[in-house]
């Protein structure tokens, strides 16, 4: 057995696993009962996605895939950061508007 | 040889991080409550991710991709608290059950008593 199938099947195995843990992190996402909980998931997915991408990058041999990597981190980061503020905010705005409406009626 | 070498610690270290965020995907369905999973959550966006890129910065293809694959584990280590932070704020913010806790002060002087 040469070195670079053994490389070959090392990175395939790894890669079927992470897959099937994907495919979990998924259905929580789709399941989960309250938006922190599909926030929760998508960041999840985002590290496991991080890795795949590092996987592949061995796999056929191109440094390069290491900055798409990269990019993939501080984009997840900042879909967490954009999805927590938006949340936040139609909550608080939405509960405003009640207060305001509340008071008219009183 | 070292090239086996370096084979096998790869492999063992990339073992060792799927263990850990299959531990991680268990938690997600074993706690029923966001606060409770966030903690598993946490384990393989940290412990998991660097035991899975030290792995493939063993077997690197050259300097420059280990040392991005370093940069990757710093950026995700400072950033991961942070969106851990900002979701739970989140969860306090708009969850009812958490409005209905007395403020914090007179907790800490119901703990004096």
């Amino acid at each position: 057995m040469s070195i670079s199938s053994a490389y070959e099947t090392f990175c395939v195995a790894s890669l079927c696993v992470l897959a099937i843990m994907l495919v979990a992190c998924f259905i929580r996402a789709v399941k989960g009962p309250s938006i922190a909980d599909r926030i929760v998931a998508i960041n999840m997915i985002g590290t496991q996605i991080i890795i795949m991408i590092g996987v592949v990058a061995l796999m056929i041999g191109e440094g390069y895939l290491t900055d798409v990597a990269m990019l993939y981190a501080m984009i997840s980061f900042l879909a967490v950061v954009v999805l927590c503020k938006v949340y936040m905010g139609v909550y608080l705005e939405r509960q405003a508007k009640e207060r305001e409406q509340g008071e008219r009626h009183a | 040889m070292l090239e086996w070498v370096r084979f096998i610690v790869s492999c063992a270290l990339m073992l060792s991080g799927i263990v850990v965020l299959f531990t991680a995907v268990a938690g997600i369905y074993k706690f029923n409550y966001v606060l409770n999973r966030m903690h598993a959550a946490a384990i393989g966006d940290t412990l998991g991710l660097m035991l899975c890129l030290l792995s493939l910065t063993v077997s690197a293809l050259d300097i420059w991709m280990a040392l991005k694959l370093l940069l990757i584990i710093c950026f995700l280590w400072l950033a991961s608290p942070v969106g851990s932070h900002l979701i739970a704020r989140l969860e306090v913010t708009i969850n009812p059950i958490w409005h209905q806790l007395p403020p914090p002060e007179a907790r800490e002087r119901g703990d004096d008593e």
